[in-house]
Protein backbone atom coordinates (compact mmCIF):
# COMPACT_ATOMS: atom_id res chain seq x y z
CA UNK A 1 0.00 0.00 0.00
CA UNK A 2 2.99 2.20 0.74
CA UNK A 3 4.20 1.64 -2.85
CA UNK A 4 0.84 2.69 -4.26
CA UNK A 5 0.88 5.94 -2.31
CA UNK A 6 4.40 6.70 -3.46
CA UNK A 7 3.46 5.84 -7.03
CA UNK A 8 0.48 8.18 -6.93
CA UNK A 9 2.44 10.99 -5.33
CA UNK A 10 5.27 10.73 -7.89
CA UNK A 11 3.05 12.60 -10.36
CA UNK A 12 3.43 9.97 -13.07
CA UNK A 13 -0.34 9.49 -13.33
CA UNK A 14 -0.76 13.15 -14.27
CA UNK A 15 1.88 12.83 -16.98
CA UNK A 16 0.21 9.61 -18.16
CA UNK A 17 -3.11 11.42 -18.60
CA UNK A 18 -1.31 14.25 -20.42
CA UNK A 19 0.27 11.68 -22.77
CA UNK A 20 3.73 12.71 -21.60
CA UNK A 21 5.25 9.35 -20.61
CA UNK A 22 7.73 6.98 -22.23
CA UNK A 23 6.46 3.59 -23.53
CA UNK A 24 8.10 1.87 -20.53
CA UNK A 25 6.38 4.23 -18.08
CA UNK A 26 3.11 3.69 -19.91
CA UNK A 27 3.38 -0.09 -19.43
CA UNK A 28 4.18 0.42 -15.76
CA UNK A 29 1.12 2.65 -15.26
CA UNK A 30 -1.09 0.21 -17.21
CA UNK A 31 0.05 -2.59 -14.92
CA UNK A 32 -0.57 -0.54 -11.77
CA UNK A 33 -4.09 0.33 -12.94
CA UNK A 34 -4.86 -3.36 -13.44
CA UNK A 35 -3.49 -4.35 -10.03
CA UNK A 36 -4.59 -1.49 -7.77
CA UNK A 37 -8.14 -0.09 -7.77
CA UNK A 38 -6.80 2.89 -5.81
CA UNK A 39 -4.54 3.83 -8.72
CA UNK A 40 -7.44 3.40 -11.14
CA UNK A 41 -9.60 5.66 -8.95
CA UNK A 42 -6.85 8.29 -8.69
CA UNK A 43 -6.36 8.18 -12.44
CA UNK A 44 -10.04 8.73 -13.05
CA UNK A 45 -10.08 11.72 -10.70
CA UNK A 46 -7.21 13.30 -12.63
CA UNK A 47 -8.90 12.60 -15.96
CA UNK A 48 -12.20 14.06 -14.86
CA UNK A 49 -10.50 17.20 -13.56
CA UNK A 50 -8.65 17.76 -16.80
CA UNK A 51 -11.76 16.98 -18.82
CA UNK A 52 -13.65 19.63 -16.89
CA UNK A 53 -10.77 22.04 -17.36
CA UNK A 54 -10.93 21.46 -21.11
CA UNK A 55 -14.70 21.94 -21.07
CA UNK A 56 -14.24 25.18 -19.19
CA UNK A 57 -11.78 26.33 -21.86
CA UNK A 58 -13.83 24.98 -24.74
CA UNK A 59 -14.13 26.88 -28.02
CA UNK A 60 -17.29 26.20 -30.02
CA UNK A 61 -16.40 25.47 -33.66
CA UNK A 62 -18.67 27.02 -36.29
CA UNK A 63 -21.85 25.25 -37.38
CA UNK A 64 -20.28 24.83 -40.83
CA UNK A 65 -17.61 22.61 -39.28
CA UNK A 66 -20.17 20.28 -37.78
CA UNK A 67 -21.78 19.56 -41.14
CA UNK A 68 -18.45 19.29 -42.90
CA UNK A 69 -16.86 16.97 -40.34
CA UNK A 70 -19.87 14.72 -39.88
CA UNK A 71 -20.19 14.42 -43.67
CA UNK A 72 -16.52 13.61 -44.04
CA UNK A 73 -16.89 10.81 -41.51
CA UNK A 74 -19.89 9.28 -43.24
CA UNK A 75 -18.90 9.71 -46.92
CA UNK A 76 -15.66 8.73 -48.55
CA UNK A 77 -13.06 9.98 -46.13
CA UNK A 78 -9.95 9.48 -48.19
CA UNK A 79 -10.97 11.93 -50.94
CA UNK A 80 -11.80 14.68 -48.50
CA UNK A 81 -8.58 14.36 -46.63
CA UNK A 82 -6.47 14.45 -49.75
CA UNK A 83 -8.40 17.47 -50.93
CA UNK A 84 -7.89 19.49 -47.75
CA UNK A 85 -4.23 18.56 -47.67
CA UNK A 86 -3.74 19.64 -51.25
CA UNK A 87 -5.38 22.93 -50.49
CA UNK A 88 -3.02 23.76 -47.66
CA UNK A 89 -0.01 22.68 -49.71
CA UNK A 90 -0.71 24.70 -52.86
CA UNK A 91 -1.23 27.93 -51.00
CA UNK A 92 2.25 28.24 -49.57
CA UNK A 93 3.93 27.06 -52.78
CA UNK A 94 2.28 29.83 -54.81
CA UNK A 95 3.43 32.44 -52.36
CA UNK A 96 6.91 31.13 -51.66
CA UNK A 97 7.60 31.26 -55.42
CA UNK A 98 7.68 35.03 -55.25
CA UNK A 99 10.79 35.75 -53.15
CA UNK A 100 13.15 33.68 -55.37
CA UNK A 101 11.77 35.51 -58.45
CA UNK A 102 12.41 38.91 -57.02
CA UNK A 103 15.79 37.92 -55.63
CA UNK A 104 16.70 36.73 -59.14
CA UNK A 105 15.80 40.13 -60.47
CA UNK A 106 18.20 41.76 -58.02
CA UNK A 107 20.87 39.23 -58.92
CA UNK A 108 20.60 40.13 -62.60
CA UNK A 109 20.30 43.82 -61.84
CA UNK A 110 23.45 43.62 -59.77
CA UNK A 111 25.32 41.74 -62.50
CA UNK A 112 24.14 44.26 -65.10
CA UNK A 113 25.24 47.26 -63.08
CA UNK A 114 28.58 45.59 -62.42
CA UNK A 115 29.09 45.07 -66.18
CA UNK A 116 28.06 48.67 -66.80
CA UNK A 117 30.53 49.87 -64.19
CA UNK A 118 33.41 47.90 -65.75
CA UNK A 119 32.44 49.21 -69.20
CA UNK A 120 32.35 52.78 -67.94
CA UNK A 121 35.76 52.47 -66.27
CA UNK A 122 37.30 51.16 -69.51
CA UNK A 123 35.69 53.96 -71.53
CA UNK A 124 36.85 56.60 -69.04
CA UNK A 125 40.38 55.20 -69.10
CA UNK A 126 40.48 55.28 -72.91
CA UNK A 127 39.10 58.81 -73.09
CA UNK A 128 41.55 59.96 -70.45
CA UNK A 129 44.61 58.61 -72.26
CA UNK A 130 43.38 60.20 -75.51
CA UNK A 131 42.91 63.48 -73.68
CA UNK A 132 46.44 63.32 -72.29
CA UNK A 133 47.83 62.62 -75.77
CA UNK A 134 45.94 65.57 -77.18
CA UNK A 135 47.13 67.82 -74.37
CA UNK A 136 50.74 66.80 -75.03
CA UNK A 137 50.35 67.52 -78.73
CA UNK A 138 48.82 70.87 -77.93
CA UNK A 139 51.71 71.78 -75.62
CA UNK A 140 54.24 70.75 -78.27
CA UNK A 141 52.40 72.79 -80.90
CA UNK A 142 52.32 75.78 -78.57
CA UNK A 143 56.07 75.53 -77.97
CA UNK A 144 56.68 75.35 -81.69
CA UNK A 145 54.46 78.36 -82.28
CA UNK A 146 56.37 80.28 -79.62
CA UNK A 147 59.66 79.35 -81.27
CA UNK A 148 58.38 80.49 -84.63
CA UNK A 149 57.06 83.72 -83.17
CA UNK A 150 60.44 84.40 -81.57
CA UNK A 151 62.24 83.70 -84.79
CA UNK A 152 59.86 85.84 -86.80
CA UNK A 153 60.19 88.69 -84.29
CA UNK A 154 63.94 88.37 -84.33
CA UNK A 155 64.08 88.39 -88.09
CA UNK A 156 61.73 91.33 -88.14
CA UNK A 157 64.18 93.19 -85.90
CA UNK A 158 67.06 92.32 -88.21
CA UNK A 159 65.05 93.35 -91.23
CA UNK A 160 64.19 96.57 -89.43
CA UNK A 161 67.87 97.46 -89.36
CA UNK A 162 67.95 97.66 -93.14
CA UNK A 163 64.59 99.34 -93.41
CA UNK A 164 65.41 101.93 -90.78
CA UNK A 165 66.83 104.91 -92.67
CA UNK A 166 68.68 106.11 -89.60
CA UNK A 167 71.08 103.13 -90.03
CA UNK A 168 74.07 103.67 -92.20
CA UNK A 169 75.27 100.58 -94.05
CA UNK A 170 79.02 100.30 -94.65
CA UNK A 171 80.61 97.64 -96.78
CA UNK A 172 84.04 96.69 -95.36
CA UNK A 173 86.38 95.37 -98.05
CA UNK A 174 89.49 93.24 -97.98
CA UNK A 175 93.00 94.67 -97.56
CA UNK A 176 96.13 93.16 -98.99
CA UNK A 177 96.05 90.63 -96.14
CA UNK A 178 92.64 89.33 -97.26
CA UNK A 179 91.75 90.63 -100.76
CA UNK A 180 88.36 88.76 -100.90
CA UNK A 181 87.28 89.67 -97.38
CA UNK A 182 84.04 91.56 -96.82
CA UNK A 183 81.49 92.41 -94.09
CA UNK A 184 78.38 94.57 -93.82
CA UNK A 185 78.27 96.91 -90.82
CA UNK A 186 75.11 98.77 -89.88
CA UNK A 187 75.58 101.80 -87.69
CA UNK A 188 73.00 104.08 -86.18
CA UNK A 189 74.78 107.24 -85.04
CA UNK A 190 71.68 108.55 -83.22
CA UNK A 191 71.23 105.36 -81.18
CA UNK A 192 74.99 104.66 -81.13
CA UNK A 193 74.14 101.13 -82.19
CA UNK A 194 76.50 99.00 -84.26
CA UNK A 195 75.42 95.69 -85.84
CA UNK A 196 77.40 93.32 -88.06
CA UNK A 197 75.71 90.99 -90.53
CA UNK A 198 77.37 87.61 -90.04
CA UNK A 199 75.66 86.35 -93.20
CA UNK A 200 77.69 88.78 -95.26
CA UNK A 201 80.92 87.94 -93.44
CA UNK A 202 83.44 86.59 -95.88
CA UNK A 203 86.55 85.73 -93.87
CA UNK A 204 88.47 82.56 -93.06
CA UNK A 205 87.45 80.58 -89.98
CA UNK A 206 89.54 81.76 -87.04
CA UNK A 207 91.54 79.27 -84.92
CA UNK A 208 90.88 78.82 -81.22
CA UNK A 209 93.75 81.17 -80.24
CA UNK A 210 92.51 84.10 -82.32
CA UNK A 211 89.39 86.16 -82.79
CA UNK A 212 88.42 88.98 -85.10
CA UNK A 213 88.06 92.41 -83.50
CA UNK A 214 85.99 95.31 -84.85
CA UNK A 215 87.33 98.82 -84.55
CA UNK A 216 85.95 102.25 -85.21
CA UNK A 217 88.28 105.09 -86.25
CA UNK A 218 87.23 108.15 -84.35
CA UNK A 219 89.31 111.26 -85.08
CA UNK A 220 92.13 108.99 -86.36
CA UNK A 221 92.17 106.85 -83.21
CA UNK A 222 90.94 103.24 -83.09
CA UNK A 223 88.04 102.46 -80.64
CA UNK A 224 87.35 98.83 -79.64
CA UNK A 225 83.89 97.63 -80.69
CA UNK A 226 84.22 93.99 -79.53
CA UNK A 227 85.28 90.63 -80.87
CA UNK A 228 83.49 88.03 -83.01
CA UNK A 229 84.12 84.61 -84.51
CA UNK A 230 83.79 83.20 -87.98
CA UNK A 231 82.05 79.84 -87.58
CA UNK A 232 82.35 77.14 -90.18
CA UNK A 233 78.63 76.81 -90.90
CA UNK A 234 77.39 80.24 -91.74
CA UNK A 235 75.25 82.03 -89.21
CA UNK A 236 72.33 84.14 -90.39
CA UNK A 237 72.31 86.24 -87.26
CA UNK A 238 73.17 89.88 -86.89
CA UNK A 239 75.41 90.57 -83.95
CA UNK A 240 75.18 93.75 -81.94
CA UNK A 241 78.63 95.20 -81.11
CA UNK A 242 79.71 97.90 -78.61
CA UNK A 243 78.25 101.36 -79.04
CA UNK A 244 79.90 104.28 -80.76
CA UNK A 245 78.54 107.75 -81.59
CA UNK A 246 81.13 109.01 -84.05
CA UNK A 247 83.14 107.07 -86.62
CA UNK A 248 84.89 107.88 -89.85
CA UNK A 249 85.80 104.33 -90.64
CA UNK A 250 85.40 100.69 -89.46
CA UNK A 251 88.04 98.01 -89.62
CA UNK A 252 88.54 94.40 -88.55
CA UNK A 253 91.87 93.02 -87.32
CA UNK A 254 92.91 89.52 -86.26
CA UNK A 255 93.83 89.56 -82.57
CA UNK A 256 94.63 87.02 -79.89
CA UNK A 257 91.43 85.49 -78.35
CA UNK A 258 89.64 88.06 -76.17
CA UNK A 259 90.83 91.01 -78.22
CA UNK A 260 93.56 93.64 -77.74
CA UNK A 261 93.59 97.19 -76.41
CA UNK A 262 95.20 98.50 -79.56
CA UNK A 263 94.76 97.02 -83.00
CA UNK A 264 97.60 95.05 -84.55
CA UNK A 265 97.85 97.01 -87.77
CA UNK A 266 99.74 94.25 -89.54
CA UNK A 267 96.77 91.96 -89.01
CA UNK A 268 94.15 94.27 -90.53
CA UNK A 269 91.84 92.18 -92.68
CA UNK A 270 89.10 94.46 -93.96
CA UNK A 271 88.30 98.15 -93.81
CA UNK A 272 85.65 100.60 -94.99
CA UNK A 273 85.15 104.29 -94.56
CA UNK A 274 82.44 106.84 -95.18
CA UNK B 1 -29.20 27.28 -33.33
CA UNK B 2 -32.22 25.43 -32.11
CA UNK B 3 -30.79 22.03 -32.97
CA UNK B 4 -30.87 19.80 -29.95
CA UNK B 5 -27.46 18.53 -28.91
CA UNK B 6 -27.11 14.80 -28.66
CA UNK B 7 -25.71 13.51 -25.39
CA UNK B 8 -25.11 9.93 -24.30
CA UNK B 9 -23.44 8.48 -21.26
CA UNK B 10 -19.81 7.59 -21.84
CA UNK B 11 -20.58 3.85 -21.72
CA UNK B 12 -23.43 4.20 -24.23
CA UNK B 13 -21.29 6.32 -26.52
CA UNK B 14 -18.36 3.90 -26.44
CA UNK B 15 -20.66 1.02 -27.23
CA UNK B 16 -22.33 2.90 -30.10
CA UNK B 17 -18.95 3.86 -31.54
CA UNK B 18 -17.75 0.30 -31.33
CA UNK B 19 -20.88 -0.76 -33.27
CA UNK B 20 -20.14 1.93 -35.89
CA UNK B 21 -23.53 3.57 -35.39
CA UNK B 22 -24.12 6.86 -37.19
CA UNK B 23 -25.75 8.41 -34.17
CA UNK B 24 -22.54 7.82 -32.23
CA UNK B 25 -20.64 10.19 -34.52
CA UNK B 26 -23.15 12.97 -33.96
CA UNK B 27 -23.15 12.47 -30.21
CA UNK B 28 -19.37 12.33 -30.11
CA UNK B 29 -19.13 15.58 -32.01
CA UNK B 30 -21.76 17.39 -29.96
CA UNK B 31 -20.30 16.27 -26.66
CA UNK B 32 -16.62 16.82 -27.29
CA UNK B 33 -15.93 19.05 -30.34
CA UNK B 34 -15.82 22.29 -28.32
CA UNK B 35 -13.49 20.87 -25.66
CA UNK B 36 -11.17 19.40 -28.30
CA UNK B 37 -11.32 22.55 -30.44
CA UNK B 38 -10.36 24.61 -27.38
CA UNK B 39 -7.15 22.60 -26.99
CA UNK B 40 -6.37 22.60 -30.74
CA UNK B 41 -6.96 26.35 -31.07
CA UNK B 42 -4.51 27.13 -28.29
CA UNK B 43 -1.77 25.05 -29.88
CA UNK B 44 -2.05 26.11 -33.54
CA UNK B 45 -3.67 29.58 -33.05
CA UNK B 46 -4.68 29.91 -36.73
CA UNK B 47 -8.41 29.16 -36.83
CA UNK B 48 -8.53 27.66 -40.33
CA UNK B 49 -5.72 25.27 -39.45
CA UNK B 50 -7.44 24.41 -36.16
CA UNK B 51 -10.60 23.54 -38.07
CA UNK B 52 -8.62 21.23 -40.35
CA UNK B 53 -7.06 19.53 -37.34
CA UNK B 54 -10.44 19.15 -35.63
CA UNK B 55 -11.63 17.30 -38.72
CA UNK B 56 -8.50 15.13 -38.79
CA UNK B 57 -8.99 14.39 -35.10
CA UNK B 58 -12.53 13.08 -35.60
CA UNK B 59 -11.45 11.09 -38.63
CA UNK B 60 -8.69 9.46 -36.59
CA UNK B 61 -10.98 8.80 -33.61
CA UNK B 62 -13.53 7.21 -35.92
CA UNK B 63 -11.02 5.07 -37.77
CA UNK B 64 -8.82 3.92 -34.93
CA UNK B 65 -11.51 3.54 -32.33
CA UNK B 66 -10.69 -0.15 -31.99
CA UNK B 67 -7.42 0.82 -30.32
CA UNK B 68 -9.26 2.62 -27.50
CA UNK B 69 -9.50 0.64 -24.29
CA UNK B 70 -11.80 1.84 -21.50
CA UNK B 71 -9.64 -0.06 -19.02
CA UNK B 72 -6.74 2.30 -19.58
CA UNK B 73 -8.63 5.53 -19.16
CA UNK B 74 -11.52 7.75 -20.07
CA UNK B 75 -12.60 8.37 -23.66
CA UNK B 76 -11.85 12.09 -23.53
CA UNK B 77 -8.29 11.49 -22.29
CA UNK B 78 -7.66 9.28 -25.32
CA UNK B 79 -9.27 11.77 -27.72
CA UNK B 80 -7.58 14.89 -26.38
CA UNK B 81 -4.21 13.19 -26.74
CA UNK B 82 -5.00 12.45 -30.40
CA UNK B 83 -6.01 16.10 -30.93
CA UNK B 84 -2.90 17.37 -29.15
CA UNK B 85 -0.55 15.12 -31.09
CA UNK B 86 -2.09 16.08 -34.45
CA UNK B 87 -1.81 19.76 -33.50
CA UNK B 88 1.82 19.46 -32.49
CA UNK B 89 2.64 17.47 -35.63
CA UNK B 90 1.05 20.23 -37.71
CA UNK B 91 2.86 22.94 -35.78
CA UNK B 92 6.21 21.27 -36.39
CA UNK B 93 5.56 20.42 -40.07
CA UNK B 94 7.36 22.45 -42.72
CA UNK B 95 4.07 23.22 -44.43
CA UNK B 96 2.69 24.92 -41.40
CA UNK B 97 5.83 26.92 -40.72
CA UNK B 98 5.72 28.30 -44.27
CA UNK B 99 2.02 28.82 -44.00
CA UNK B 100 2.24 30.82 -40.80
CA UNK B 101 5.06 32.94 -42.22
CA UNK B 102 2.90 33.79 -45.21
CA UNK B 103 0.06 34.61 -42.91
CA UNK B 104 2.18 37.17 -41.16
CA UNK B 105 3.01 38.84 -44.45
CA UNK B 106 -0.40 38.60 -46.04
CA UNK B 107 -3.05 39.55 -43.59
CA UNK B 108 -1.76 40.32 -40.20
CA UNK B 109 -4.81 42.27 -39.25
CA UNK B 110 -7.31 39.54 -40.04
CA UNK B 111 -5.29 36.84 -38.37
CA UNK B 112 -4.84 38.93 -35.26
CA UNK B 113 -8.56 39.59 -35.23
CA UNK B 114 -9.18 35.89 -35.58
CA UNK B 115 -6.90 35.18 -32.68
CA UNK B 116 -8.70 37.74 -30.57
CA UNK B 117 -12.04 36.23 -31.44
CA UNK B 118 -10.74 32.90 -30.27
CA UNK B 119 -9.37 34.22 -27.03
CA UNK B 120 -12.40 36.28 -26.10
CA UNK B 121 -15.07 33.74 -26.93
CA UNK B 122 -17.85 33.99 -24.35
CA UNK B 123 -17.47 30.28 -23.64
CA UNK B 124 -14.15 31.09 -22.01
CA UNK B 125 -15.57 33.49 -19.45
CA UNK B 126 -15.51 30.78 -16.79
CA UNK B 127 -11.72 30.86 -16.86
CA UNK B 128 -11.72 33.92 -14.61
CA UNK B 129 -13.29 31.96 -11.82
CA UNK B 130 -10.65 29.28 -12.17
CA UNK B 131 -7.72 31.64 -12.19
CA UNK B 132 -8.40 32.25 -8.52
CA UNK B 133 -8.26 28.55 -7.65
CA UNK B 134 -4.91 28.00 -9.42
CA UNK B 135 -1.75 29.78 -8.36
CA UNK B 136 -0.10 31.58 -11.31
CA UNK B 137 2.89 29.22 -11.32
CA UNK B 138 0.57 26.20 -11.32
CA UNK B 139 -1.57 27.61 -14.12
CA UNK B 140 1.40 28.50 -16.34
CA UNK B 141 2.79 24.96 -16.16
CA UNK B 142 -0.57 23.26 -16.62
CA UNK B 143 -1.44 25.45 -19.61
CA UNK B 144 1.95 24.88 -21.24
CA UNK B 145 1.54 21.11 -21.04
CA UNK B 146 -2.20 20.76 -21.48
CA UNK B 147 -3.03 23.58 -23.89
CA UNK B 148 0.27 24.31 -25.60
CA UNK B 149 1.37 20.73 -26.09
CA UNK B 150 4.71 21.04 -24.29
CA UNK B 151 6.22 17.96 -22.65
CA UNK B 152 7.05 18.51 -18.99
CA UNK B 153 10.74 18.47 -19.99
CA UNK B 154 10.18 21.25 -22.51
CA UNK B 155 8.14 23.18 -19.95
CA UNK B 156 11.03 22.90 -17.45
CA UNK B 157 13.34 24.30 -20.14
CA UNK B 158 10.94 27.08 -21.10
CA UNK B 159 10.32 28.19 -17.53
CA UNK B 160 13.83 27.49 -16.24
CA UNK B 161 12.53 25.31 -13.41
CA UNK B 162 13.93 21.89 -12.30
CA UNK B 163 12.05 18.82 -13.58
CA UNK B 164 11.07 17.71 -10.07
CA UNK B 165 9.50 21.08 -9.33
CA UNK B 166 7.60 20.94 -12.64
CA UNK B 167 6.16 17.53 -11.75
CA UNK B 168 5.16 18.67 -8.27
CA UNK B 169 3.52 21.87 -9.47
CA UNK B 170 1.70 20.00 -12.22
CA UNK B 171 0.33 17.55 -9.66
CA UNK B 172 -0.64 20.35 -7.28
CA UNK B 173 -2.40 22.20 -10.10
CA UNK B 174 -4.44 19.13 -10.99
CA UNK B 175 -5.28 18.52 -7.34
CA UNK B 176 -6.61 22.10 -7.21
CA UNK B 177 -8.68 21.36 -10.32
CA UNK B 178 -10.04 18.22 -8.69
CA UNK B 179 -11.10 20.20 -5.64
CA UNK B 180 -12.76 22.72 -7.91
CA UNK B 181 -14.56 20.41 -10.32
CA UNK B 182 -15.05 16.94 -8.86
Amino acid sequence: MEDVKKFIESGILELYVLGDVSPAERQQVDAMIQQHPAVKAELEEIEKALESYALENAVQPSQKQRTKILNSLVINLADDRVFTKKETVTEPTVITMRPPGSSNFYKYAFAASLALLVGSVVAIYNLNSKLQQTTQQLVAANLQTQRFTKTVNYMNDQLGVFRDTSYKILHLKGTKNLPNGSLLVAWNPAKKKVMIDLKSLNMPVNDKDHQYQLWALVGGKPVDLGVFDKIANDSTDMKQMKSVALAQAFAVTREPRGGSVNPTMSEMMIIGQF
Amino acid sequence: MSRKKLTLSEEELVLALRNREKIAIEALYDMYSASLFGVICRIVIDEATAEDILQETFVKIWHSFSSYSADKGRLFTWMVNIARNLSIDKLRSKDFKNHSKNQELENNVTSIDEQRNTVYKPELMGIKELVQTLKPEQKSILDLVYFKGYTHVEAADELGIPLGTIKTRLRMAIIELRKHFN
